[in-house]
């Protein structure tokens, strides 16, 4: 499934977003969930898991929460925070960062209601997330998890994001290099998540957004398959965003698709030519050769 | 008796039980809980038993006290409760009670989760993780290096490199950006075949727009390559060999 939107933001940035999932070769139901809400550009993924597709209910819940929360915040901007205000942020961020919160307070309650390990009190539900916003030329990327996003930008590919993962912290703690993380057994072991305690800490991280950068949200099921250099070709050639989300899901299915595969594209495209269309040439004449 | 835990993010800071005297949270020194954090206020909140109950009580500090989530001035807690503070957590635990033993593996060490399945380490098994790499070496979690490294050795036809060492889990061989192997000239196919490696490190190729040949016989669906294998698609001619 792909589809495609084309709307501008706040400070003349167009972004034409596209969008692609896939169950892959191996898993028998999709728990990835996402959501593209142009009115407010707004891009959420969430890969849930668990067991007996809790994990479909735990994405699906955080990427529902996420978006109301985001949009009821739209309509009512003195709409109380969850959890602290985080400094030195701006307003979008710290909403996106209190919707995620209380999207891992809905999925732990559901967890409780629905769902118990054997072992102690840890819940069997859990989702990751990735958020990205585009607010007055600026992109506002947070998550909780492994599931990532990355930045194009000329023939620079980017991870923004930090993996909440085993693996990741050892590698951050050189423990391990980065070869032996991709051989290791413990991939999909995270050390943060949504949904299994009532506290969680959010990542976030505020770009710039420049013309012509590519913005891409991702599970770790797109990641498994393909190299970094690979995303990176695909996001340069294809023609479109929804173009370059279904065919980065079709390539890492014929890499294997061991796992749930989405992705969502975000080209941010300089504003169509119009009444600001002199003044925004001439800017970018000022601005110099990247 | 009720013991407080504090804890930043998923590490176990210290543990504090509260007995007859009240304990007090905040950022000034003589506090029995410590928080050294600009989002906590001198003296932010206390715990304290009143009447055989276990009371949290916040002092109107500028960034509020939390319990589940929800903000609150004075109420009771229960064993579970997650109390937030700034960006820290204080959990309230019955200290009689026994925390139920994770699965283990004989060793009493928990065991390593299947490597399918996403899984969450809480505090205490992620300690005991980190303990275990640390006394064994990070080789017990690793697969057994790959001696045998994958390559293409090209024998006909026109391509960007004359060899191709196969790193990733696809190589595509064709005109297209995303391919490995990049042929060249006016009618190569933007994808000709595709070669995948499998978790064991066997490597097996598929058509992908044209058939290709291995050893002169057309590939139906996927073909294992074995080292001296040679394989024509599009043009070109290519010898896949193991090398050490």
């Amino acid at each position: 499934m792909a589809i495609t939107a084309r709307h501008p933001t706040a400070a003349g940035t167009e972004i034409e977003a596209g969008a692609c999932t896939d169950t892959g070769r191996v898993r028998k139901i999709n728990e990835d969930s996402f959501s593209v809400a142009e009115e407010i550009s707004l891009f959420i993924l969430s890969d849930g898991m668990g067991g007996h597709a809790s994990g479909e209910v735990a994405s699906r819940l955080t990427v529902d929460t996420i978006l109301a929360h985001c949009r009821a915040a739209e309509e009512n901007p003195s709409l109380e925070l969850s959890g602290y205000r985080i400094p030195g942020v701006t307003e979008a961020s710290n909403r996106l960062a209190s919707a995620i919160r209380l999207a891992n307070l809905t999925v732990y309650e559901a967890a409780l209601k629905h769902v118990r390990a054997p072992d102690s009190k840890r819940t069997g539900m859990g989702a990751t997330v990735v958020a990205a916003q585009f607010v007055e030329g600026r992109a506002t990327v947070a998550h909780v998890g492994d599931s990532r996003a990355y930045r194009l930008r000329g023939d620079t590919f980017k991870q923004l994001t930090e993996d909440h993962s085993f693996i990741a912290e050892q590698v951050r703690r050189g423990m391990l290099t980065e070869q032996e993380a991709r051989r290791s057994n413990l991939q999909n072991v995270l050390v943060r998540a949504l949904g299994v305690e009532t506290e969680v800490l959010v990542d976030v991280r505020e770009e710039i957004v420049l013309e012509d950068d590519t913005f891409l949200l991702c599970s770790d099921g797109l990641t498994r398959e393909l190299s970094d250099t690979q995303i990176a070709a695909v996001l340069k050639d294809a023609d479109g965003a929804d173009e370059a989300a279904a065919c980065l899901v079709d390539l890492a299915n014929r890499a294997g698709g061991a796992d749930n595969i989405t992705a969502i594209v975000l080209r941010c495209a300089p504003k169509a030519v119009g009444a600001f269309g002199q003044a925004a040439r001439l800017g970018r004449w000022f601005r110099g050769s990247r | 008796m009720s013991k407080l835990v504090l804890k930043f993010e998923s590490s176990v800071l210290k543990e504090v039980a509260v007995g007859v005297k009240e304990v007090s949270i905040g950022r000034s020194p003589d506090n029995g809980i410590i928080i050294d954090n600009p989002a906590v206020s001198h003296y932010h909140a206390r715990v304290f038993n009143e009447e055989g109950r276990l009371m949290l009580e916040d002092f109107g500090s500028m960034n509020g006290t939390f319990v589940n989530g929800q903000r609150v001035k004075m109420v009771t807690l229960k064993p579970g409760d997650s109390v937030g503070i700034g960006k820290h957590t204080i959990v309230v635990t019955d200290s009689a009670e026994i925390r139920a033993s994770s699965p283990s593996n004989g060793n009493g060490m928990p065991a390593p989760p299947k490597i399918n399945e996403t899984v969450m380490l809480d505090t205490k098994e992620r300690r005991e993780f980190l303990q275990r790499v640390a006394a064994v070496g990070e080789s017990s979690q690793v697969a057994p290096a790959r001696l045998k490294i994958a390559t293409l050795v090209v024998k006909r036809g026109r391509t960007d490199q004359r060899e191709y060492t196969l790193a990733d889990k696809l190589t595509i061989i064709g005109k297209s950006a995303m391919a490995t192997v990049k042929l060249r000239g006016w009618f190569a196919p933007k994808t000709a075949a595709q070669i995948t490696r499998r978790d064991d490190n066997t490597y097996y190729i598929g058509a992908a727009g044209r058939t290709p040949m291995v050893n002169g016989v057309a590939v139906k669906q996927q073909t294992k390559l074995a080292s001296g294998d040679v394989i024509e698609v599009a043009g070109a001619e290519l010898e896949f060999v193991y090398r050490d």
